[in-house]
């Protein structure tokens, strides 16, 4: 079986000439770069998922609140708020998970960078959701077959943006964190949904295509501002996509090209909004009110 | 042309204490690994942060981070985030040991912007370790004792520093092999030819002190240091 590949294009073909589901492709091809056993790989494979759910629902419980103050229980006041605008519980759910998570993240709590830490919330945060309400709901490990294959469709498309463009802010700014995050988290939900691989990863090109150009400019450098939030936006956006798919609408650019699109933008963004704090929302009044702020705690 | 081999643990991973993979987790690694790499209890710990590190360490938690990493908690526990409160509570005990942070204001031009020194001293035994978290929890050793390396914690490795003469790589390579330990990668450098050479080997799986000690016995051989894995 051929393990490399640096294209969806190419891995369709493999996955077409094998007969076989990406899910146990992708078991098999990492049990063939690490050496480990396939059972291994499953054991090690729960362990990160239950890592997510464990702070998903700290972040739910208990009001996160960091050093800075930029982070406050924004999870605690979604979950507990009164009015309602939005009532579908799916839609919902994605984005209170996707808060709980990435808060966990802010005050300094144990996850799974998903594909970095910044955008922790937004796989596990739409995929709970859907297991929430859709599925059976919450779970142990060893986990169901579907809950792993969510994940690992979602890994699979973070592989190949990693291959072929980056997953780093300070390379590609934040399209390559919460947007590939994103792109992840549509895979995985139009997988839960029952879709096909070129559907899963067409939900994926609709959704990248919507964060490109993401700015990375952090308020005082710390993964709070507008990192959390966006954790909520991007999480939803991801269930936007698949619903698109599900209407029959396709990305009229395919995966491949997107990435690519998405490697030439982060390129050309201007290093001021690639992570280093200097420019964008670092840049504004309040920015620099927290960074000054920080400084002071610093000596 | 593009990686063909990135695994999904890359993607779904690395398990760490938030908030920054850059910051926090990998800086959480260097100092574990630093630790690990000493072998013993240091009597005492500078940490100096460099770069973006320095500007930024508490607000990321580098500074928990760095001091739970030497003393010994894993980067994936959670008690780091007490870190500090840890070395105290260690040092009234008598378990720990005093470190040191030091924020640096400017990196040497060519050292990557997300830059730790650490300094490990036990009697006359010293360790100084140059590391760069690199992005994502990954992290870089670039330097080790004064000696310019390139390593990535994902391996053991071995460090042989050598008279420079011919034949020591040829002998090294044998006594792995006699002892069925399968050579990842090799690189050596050296100061001046005839004057020391450092022969740094990557290795799949540990290798043990007993082989160890047989490499540093050569006569060529000054000093022989394990590098292990994360």
């Amino acid at each position: 079986m051929k393990f490399r590949f640096s294209s969806f294009e190419y891995l369709l073909k493999i996955l077409a000439e094998e007969k076989i589901g990406a899910e146990d492709y992708a078991i098999k091809r990492e049990s063939f770069i690490s050496g480990k056993s396939e059972a291994d790989i499953l054991i090690d494979l729960d362990r990160r998922i239950a890592v997510t759910r464990a702070a998903l629902d700290r972040g739910r419980c208990e009001s996160q609140r960091s050093l800075s103050g930029l982070t406050d229980g924004a999870a605690v006041k979604f979950a507990t708020r009164s009015r309602v605008l939005v009532s579908d519980d799916l839609f919902s759910r994605a984005i209170g998970y996707a808060l709980a998570v990435n808060e966990v993240n802010a005050c300094g709590g144990k996850v799974v960078a998903f594909p970095t830490a910044g955008s922790s919330g937004i796989v596990p945060g739409a995929i709970w959701a859907w297991w929430d309400t859709r599925g059976p709901g919450g779970a142990e490990p060893p986990y169901d077959e579907r809950l792993r294959g969510a994940f690992l469709n979602a890994s699979l498309v973070g592989v190949l943006i990693a291959q072929n463009a980056t997953l780093a802010g300070s390379e590609g700014g934040c399209q390559a964190e919460c947007g590939a995050a994103g792109a992840m988290a549509s895979a995985a939900i139009a997988f839960l949904e029952g879709l096909s691989l070129e559907q899963r990863f067409g939900a994926a090109a609709l959704a990248l295509k919507n964060s490109l150009g993401l700015a990375c400019d952090p308020i005082a450098g710390l993964v709070e501002v507008p990192c959390v939030k966006r954790n909520a936006f991007v999480a939803a956006a991801s269930l936007v996509a698949v619903e698109l798919v599900l209407a029959g609408i396709e990305s009229a650019v395919p995966f491949d090209e997107v990435v690519a699109a998405m490697k030439s933008i982060g390129d050309s963004l201007p290093q001021s909004i690639k992570e280093n704090a200097e420019g964008g929302l670092a840049a504004t009044a309040t920015g620099i009110k927290y960074k000054a702020k920080m400084a002071q705690t610093q000596n | 042309m593009p990686k063909e081999n990135v695994s999904i643990f890359d993607i779904l991973g690395p398990v760490m204490i938030g908030p920054s993979s850059s910051h926090t987790a990998g800086v959480a690694r260097i100092a574990f690994l630093t630790r690990k790499m000493f072998g013993r209890k240091p009597d005492q710990a500078t940490v100096r942060f460099y770069g973006s590190l320095a500007a930024t360490y508490r607000g990321h938690g580098s500074d928990k981070a760095v001091v739970a990493g030497l003393l010994g908690v894993s980067p994936e526990d959670e008690r780091l985030s007490r870190g500090l409160e840890l070395a105290a509570e260690a040092l009234a005990s008598g378990e720990g040991f005093p470190i040191d942070i030091i924020a640096e204001p400017a990196e040497p031009a060519p050292w990557h912007p997300n830059t730790v020194v650490i300094d490990l001293k036990a009697g006359d035994e010293k360790l100084r370790v140059r590391a760069a978290s690199v992005g994502g929890g990954a992290i870089r050793i670039d330097e080790i004792n004064g000696y310019a390396v390139r390593l990535s914690g994902e391996l053991e490795a071995l460090l042989v520093l050598h008279k420079d003469e011919i034949g020591v790589i040829a002998i090294v390579s044998h006594i792995l092999a006699a002892n069925r330990i399968n050579i990842a990668g090799t690189s050596s450098h050296r100061k001046e030819k005839g004057d020391e050479a450092l022969l740094v080997v990557e290795t799949d799986g540990a290798i043990p002190p007993a082989i160890i000690k047989q490499i540093e016995g050569l006569p060529p051989v000054f000093m022989a240091l394990r590098v292990p894995s994360l």
